[in-house]
């Protein structure tokens, strides 16, 4: 560039500028993400058809006695048995209302107690440890409490769904505020932003991440709180969830009925966590730059 | 012309027996583009953060008459989920302005710092130079008379630096902005700055002053440019030879 009158220079300076731009911009196309879905699709459902494979090739050579060892297809016609009778879509429906509807409670309440412990350090520092500990103690500890408290209603299932749920996802969002880099807080700062702004538009947005994280960990011990409560805790007002009528088929020595019951508790977490949280924590990720594409 | 930024007998210190900033005192005039340069450890980003609010004096005032400024990083600090738009319409939000007009701000800033049409971008699809335009673009929005920087461009390679200081300087004359530019690189001090000031390596005060006239807008290889570099460089490798006896 020579010292030309400043009008050439400048936009001799911003075409260059445009050309270096160029070469560095990554393609939007990199983050995109494939539309071939059928490579993350067929891997796991060629490793379940391995598994019926050999459940079933060893049930037919071995012949084990049918009451204890059942083969895929007396627990496929029990899956259909079940449903045809209406409980297991009665206690799906029910199971899936009490753990959707728990895991909105926990989620507020979560999320009120995590903003008060990243905002007071005083509590953070007094009850940091007892809800980090609170993680640790498998929820279906307080199920005797709960029935002594709620008698046999829904309350003592969502108590116990509450207790699960709650400590992971206060912590996740104590952990993902925490981990905010210092800088972008200073930016926001340095913006103009008071404290509710900072808050909505920087922090909370930032935290996204481990947020999400602490949603997706909460959600597991819902879940498997939801499961062990309705296993625990039968009759009176509550309602007939899928842990329920496992409890049941086992009263009724009907095994087939039982690992239909597991296989459906377990492809509902599949689906729900396939379905639902992988795709969002992708989407959040990817937009952020921090994981490849495949 | 009036003064942008007023320091007067201004001391920090966090241990009183090693003051950071000593009974400084500097006059900054409206418009004015000025760099200050030192080794590292001199007091440069704390006499930043106190012109920025950021931090206040332990003594003596800090006048700003046109406000808070806005400042720039030498990390651009955007905002990863928003886009190269949402990161300049974050400022403008914050500043209260309204939604309508957010749009056309937002696109009217990244045009002038030559990012007319990465507005879409999310910052990590961005090469290093054009973050901190978007930064630049962003520091703008937020419409203050007073725009300090630290150490901006050190994180660059030298291409893109050098185009960078040529679009800050076009930048710098289209807005009429008060610069204060904090860098440890002397070439970089004399290419941009109406004024250089070169800090003590140790108890933070000024230990030298240069007013450059030379005509805009410059080239770092100017001979101009290289031999008011040259004389910089010396004053303060002598600054650090003082600190090296101690």
């Amino acid at each position: 560039m020579s010292k030309s009158p400043d009008g050439t220079a400048a936009s001799d300076t911003r075409d260059l500028e445009h050309r270096l731009d160029a070469l560095q911009l990554l393609p939007s196309g990199a983050v995109r993400r494939t539309p071939n879905w059928w490579s993350g699709v067929w891997p796991p459902a060629v490793a379940v058809l391995l598994l019926l494979t050999i459940w079933q090739t060893y049930c037919a050579i071995a012949q084990p006695r049918p009451d204890l060892y059942p083969s895929v297809f007396d627990v496929a016609s029990a899956i259909g048995a079940n449903w045809d009778s209406g409980r297991l879509p009665a206690a799906l429906l029910t199971s899936l209302t009490r753990g959707g509807l728990g895991f909105v409670y926990a989620i507020i309440l979560g999320t009120i107690i995590g903003f008060l412990l990243v905002e007071v350090p005083l509590l953070r520092r007094a009850f940091g440890p007892i809800i980090s500990g609170l993680q640790v103690l498998p929820s279906v500890a307080w199920v005797p409490a709960a029935i002594l408290w709620f008698g046999l209603t829904d309350a003592t299932v969502y108590f116990v769904i509450l207790m699960g749920a709650v400590p992971s996802i206060a912590n996740g969002l104590v952990d993902g505020i925490r981990q905010v880099p210092s800088h972008i807080r200073r930016v926001g700062v340095v913006l103009g932003a008071g404290p509710v702004a900072l808050h909505r538009y920087v922090l909370f947005p930032a935290a996204l991440p481990g947020y999400l994280a602490g949603l997706r960990q909460g959600w597991a011990f819902a879940w498997r709180s939801l499961m062990a409560a309705e296993i625990i805790a039968t009759g009176g007002k509550l309602g007939f969830g899928l842990g329920s009528l496992l409890q049941q088929n086992r009263e009724l020595a009907d095994l087939p009925g039982v690992l239909a019951t597991v296989l459906t508790i377990l492809a509902l977490g599949i689906v729900i966590e396939v379905g639902v949280f992988t795709p969002i924590q992708r989407r959040v990720l990817l937009r952020r730059g921090l994981t490849e594409a495949r | 012309m009036t003064d942008a930024i007023t320091l007067t007998g201004v001391s920090k210190f966090f241990d009183p027996s090693r003051p950071v900033l000593d009974d400084m005192s500097l006059h900054v005039k409206q418009g004015q583009f000025i760099c200050v340069v030192g080794v590292s450890g001199c007091g440069k980003s704390t006499l930043l953060n106190l012109i920025a609010g950021l931090e206040t004096a332990s003594m003596g005032s800090v006048d700003v008459p046109s406000g808070r400024a806005s400042v720039m990083f030498q990390d651009p600090s955007l905002m990863p989920w928003l886009t190269a738009r949402g990161n300049v319409e974050l400022a403008l939000r914050l500043r209260g302005v309204g939604r309508n007009e957010r749009a056309a701000e937002a696109q009217r800033l990244l045009t002038l710092v030559n990012l007319a049409d990465a507005g879409d971008k999310l910052p990590h699809q961005l090469s290093g130079g054009m973050k901190q335009r978007v930064a630049l673009a962003r520091a703008l929005a937020q419409d203050r008379e007073v725009l300090l920087m630290d150490e901006p461009f050190a994180a660059l390679d030298a291409v893109t630096r050098d185009l960078l200081h040529d679009e800050l300087e076009r930048v710098w004359r289209e807005t009429g902005r008060t610069i204060v530019f904090v860098t440890h690189n002397v070439r970089e001090a004399a290419r941009l700055g109406d004024r250089v000031i070169l800090m003590t390596a140790r108890g933070g005060k000024i230990a030298r002053e240069w007013e450059i006239d030379v005509e805009r807008p410059r080239l770092i290889e100017s001979p101009a440019v290289s031999s008011l570099a040259g004389s910089v460089s010396s004053a303060l490798r002598a600054e650090l030879a003082k600190v090296s006896n101690v």
